[in-house]
């Protein structure tokens, strides 16, 4: 399932770029996400807790940034699985500038299976947004009391 | 003899205990000590297993036993290959574990044992799996192609078989031929959902050396057979019995699915009782479904209606796995031909492995499909020709004083496909009579012009039911005069602890309340195949019959002998015998019993052995074949696409009728399954083979409100191959409802001319195909 959107923050491109590939920003951002071990540069160990539909569950995976080229694109690759099913989450952010604040593109695919797919496929659309949608909100917030 | 009770609409023997809930199903099996447990699956259509760590689980609270594929030693191969087919070239079957690599989702992969099932899932969920994603094949036409992910990798290609069967010179009736008609045709997927979802209990009595197994299973002798042989058990020390089964439907005749190895393994293995109970979710993946074929098919006709010749070339979705072989497709292909003439006929269909859950027969095992491909074709020949869909069809059945009719083609049973008997027309005309077929086309206009979207739709069928290769009885007159039956035919709901006591009750004179029927249990009897193809009646209602003659005989012969009377004034009936003209001179037959079992003094020769009692076995030389017609009136909301059936009629011919209460409720329960695959009822799948339809939210189960009332009819033509002249039933009500609810919607809509190919339907599919329409005109 693929999910696209815009954001802007309100923070020099340069900020913006720093922030997206601090462990701690992205561990404080990605809903449901616990643990934030790094394994290696841009590699993490990554333990999250989503509930789609009725299926609530913990999922035990990697988190890697790819494909990197400051400050304008990155990808993001989240992997996990867990009782509930797998997932498998990409995420292909480009960064613009616009003055002080930053135009942020984003394309997103995501794949579910086992259980949540059986229960949870027909919302993962909606539960998918919602999350991207706090994600960006949460850095946002960081932007904003940063500066 | 007499046929008092058979023909009879007898109330239920089984009904007092199970409406009291008194039934015994395996969940109801508690035994002391006794662990649970759950199976960890694959969440993953098609990957490569690189590890499986089970450490957490082994020592989580409460854990028993974790297996994998590594503890499973020769019991790790693949499952038995049930009915090999010389056109199968790859009878691929699945591990009870899957050792590398997994197929489809719901493909086990562990097994925990625990004090309790919340224990065994917990820990299922501690075990971590390291799987490496392959490439999938989804769906059946994209899995047929020859680049195709393989879900095999020993295969060439995901084509298992490919078999064709033909008749006369199909080339040359199309090239001769007035009109032709080509369309494709689709059939998707389906599950059973019985009430009651699989289950195995098991105990193990190492003092003994006996295995007890209780399993919601349709052929608990044939698992009882497998058991001991993989266990390396004498059969006599494994007893499997098959209790009260809450439906079948046909899934449940598979075997082994692997939890039938893994819970008996586990409790021999811990020494303590084990029970798995299937939860819902697990049945949408973890038992076989059915149902996906795609047909290019094509008819020929004269000038006048006449056909000619017959074409389908299907693919049929095996799933990953292909256990029961071929049975679903030929099904399919030698029910095609149905009521109809057909002197040149071409079936031939490859059989595909897809990765998602296996198919094996469901309820109809691919007769609905052959019935809707070839209804199909009549009503698109008979709107092409501009002729009467009714009309058409009479030019084409096969008369009654055609019989034994040679279709032409070998049937599932590998003897040739030949009618018995039938009645094709007068079915055909007492359906159209009772649904008003003449005056349907000023009831439709009359509707119309309210604003009411009306459809009328007819369609025939031949059943190919009771099937060898045998079953058996065995029938005792205990000495409280009550009669006890053995067989090894299980009952899933179908109520043969009444039609079976029916038959025995008119040939010893008893009342069928005074016989008890013991059903599934190999302690009781161990020869038998199991319940599939509506074969019960026919199969084992004939060995009842036979056992019941026998044993009526020893009794005359007793009574002979007790009442000082010549044999031939001996006469049997209200539990009694008595000498003809002389009705103060009887005895009772549990007297008899007693006489026939003395405990000093000799035992007249010609008794041949004690008691009342024989075992008989019938074994039919082929199947016998019934028929039937279904007619309904549809109404169609064109702004939601939701469906209505407002009236049902089904004219039905299965021979003599045993117990006609029985086969009514046989077909309506049919028709509403038949409802669910032609109207409601889709197994989706996503791109990944990921299955997306795994609960009643989103599987669409015919409730009460989507089930009409129906108006059934039953027309008696015996069958001349068995002594009773009955035929099946079981499947009746399933068969045609695909085709008849796309003809009655295709009539209804005929304004927009929308054409139907494909089943099941849904509201939103048929709200679809009307916005398409209106759009295009």
């Amino acid at each position: 399932m693929k999910l696209e959107g815009t954001n802007t923050l309100p923070a020099p491109i340069e900020t913006v770029w720093k922030m997206l590939n601090d462990p701690e920003a992205l561990r404080r951002c990605t809903p449901g996400l616990h643990e934030l071990r790094e394994l290696e540069p841009d590699r993490y160990e990554a333990t999250l807790t989503i509930g789609i539909a009725a299926v609530r569950g913990s999922y035990k995976g990697t988190l890697s940034i790819t494909d990197k080229r400051a400050p304008s694109h990155y990808k993001l690759v989240l992997e996990g699985s867990g009782g509930s099913g797998f997932m498998k989450g990409e995420g292909i952010v480009d960064l613009e500038a616009q003055g002080d604040s930053t135009l942020l593109k984003w394309v997103g695919d995501m794949q579910i299976g086992g259980m949540i797919a059986g229960v949870g496929q027909r919302m993962l659309g909606g539960v998918g947004k919602m999350l991207i949608g706090q994600f960006f909100k949460c850095l946002e917030q960081q932007l904003t009391r940063g500066t | 003899m007499s046929t008092r009770y058979v023909g009879a609409p007898v109330p239920r023997n089984e009904d007092p205990a199970l409406l009291t809930g008194r039934g015994l199903f395996v969940d109801d099996v508690r035994l002391p000590a006794m662990a649970h447990a759950a199976v960890l699956r694959s969440p993953h259509a098609h990957a490569r297993i690189r590890r499986v760590d089970t450490g957490r689980a082994r020592i989580a609270p409460g854990v028993l036993a974790v297996l994998t594929h590594a503890d499973l030693g020769a019991l790790g191969g693949p499952l038995p290959r049930l009915i090999p087919h010389p056109a199968l070239a790859h009878h691929k079957t699945q591990s009870a574990l899957a050792g590398d690599t997994v197929r489809f989702v719901g493909e086990p992969v562990a097994f925990v044992v625990a004090e309790s099932r919340y224990l065994a899932e917990d820990a299922c969920d501690l075990i971590e799996v390291a799987y490496d994603p392959l490439p999938v094949a989804a769906s059946l036409e994209a899995a047929a192609a020859p680049d195709a992910p393989r879900v095999h990798e020993d295969m060439d290609s995901n084509v298992c078989a490919h078999y064709t069967q033909r008749v006369g010179d199909v080339a040359r009736a199309f090239a001769t031929a007035s009109h032709r008609v080509r369309e494709r045709f689709r059939i998707d997927r389906g599950a059973a959902c019985p009430m009651e979802t699989r289950g195995v209990a098991a105990a193990w009595d190492a003092r003994a050396r006996r295995l007890d197994v209780w399993d919601s299973t349709q052929a608990p002798i044939p698992i009882r057979n497998g058991l001991a042989a993989m266990f390396g058990l004498a059969e006599q020390d494994v007893r499997v019995v098959a209790p009260d089964v809450g439906g079948g439907f046909g899934p449940k005749v598979m075997m082994f699915y692997p939890e039938e190895i893994l819970v008996p393994l586990a409790a021999m293995r811990l020494g303590r009782p084990v029970k798995w109970i299937e939860d819902r979710r697990e049945h949408f993946v973890a038992t076989n479904q059915e149902r996906e074929q795609i047909h290019d098919a094509e008819i020929a006709l004269d000038a006048e209606g006449r056909i000619l010749g017959v074409r389908t070339v299907f693919l049929y979705d095996a799933g990953a796995y292909i256990p029961y072989g071929l049975i679903v497709p030929i099904v399919a292909s030698t029910t095609l031909p149905g009521p109809y003439r057909i002197p040149n006929y071409h079936c031939e269909f490859r059989a595909v492995f897809t990765n998602k859950t296996s198919v094996s027969p469901y309820r109809g095992a691919g007769r609905p499909h052959g019935v809707f491909v070839m209804e199909r074709l009549l009503d698109r020949a008979a709107r092409e020709m501009r002729m009467d869909r009714a009309d058409l069809r009479r030019r084409n059945f096969i008369q009654p004083d055609e019989f034994p009719y040679d279709v032409g083609v070998i049937y599932q049973d590998n003897a040739p496909l030949r009618y018995d008997s039938g009645n094709y027309p007068a079915c055909f005309e007492r359906a159209l009579d009772r649904i008003g077929y003449a005056g349907w086309p000023a009831a439709q206009a009359a509707a119309r012009a309210r604003g009411r979207w009306l459809g009328c739709g007819v369609a025939c069928y031949v059943e190919g039911t009771g099937i060898g290769p045998y079953e058996g009885a065995r029938v005792t007159v205990e000495p409280s005069g009550r009669v006890f039956i053995a067989t090894g035919v299980g009952t899933q709901g179908q109520g043969h602890m009444t039609s079976l006591a029916q038959i025995a009750a008119d040939v010893l004179g008893v009342p069928p309340q005074d016989i008890t029927v013991h059903t599934g249990d190999t302690g009781l009897f161990g020869w038998g195949t199991g319940t599939f193809a509506s074969r019960s009646a026919t199969v084992a209602g004939n060995a009842v019959a036979l056992a019941a003659q026998a044993v009526a005989a020893k009794a005359r012969l007793v009574a002979a002998s007790v009442l000082e009377a010549p044999l031939e004034e001996i006469e049997l009936g209200e539990g009694t015998a008595w000498v003809r003209g002389v009705p103060g001179r009887s005895v009772t037959l549990g007297a008899l019993a007693r006489a026939a079992n003395p405990l000093r003094f000799t035992m007249p020769k010609e008794w041949e052995g004690p008691g009342l009692e024989a075992a008989r076995y019938f074994a039919p030389p082929q199947g016998t074949f019934s028929n039937g017609v279904h007619a309904c009136i549809v109404a169609v909301d064109v702004e939601t696409g939701l469906l209505r059936v407002e009236r049902y009629v089904v004219v039905h011919d299965c021979g003599r009728v045993i117990n006609p209460m029985i086969l009514d409720g046989q077909i309506q329960g049919g028709v509403a399954q038949g409802l669910g695959g032609a109207f409601w009822e889709k197994l989706a799948y996503d791109d990944e083979a990921q299955p997306l339809s795994t609960t009643f939210m989103d599987y669409l189960l015919p409730t009460a409100v989507e089930v009409p009332p129906l108006e059934i009819e039953h027309v008696e033509t015996p069958s001349p191959l068995n002594p009773l002249g009955v035929k099946g039933a079981g499947e009746a009500g399933v068969i045609p409802v695909p085709a008849v609810i796309a003809q009655a919607v295709e009539d209804a809509l005929a304004p927009l001319g929308i054409h139907i190919t494909e089943a099941p339907l849904s509201p939103s599919r048929l709200r679809q195909l009307i916005v398409e329409a209106r759009r295009d005109r």
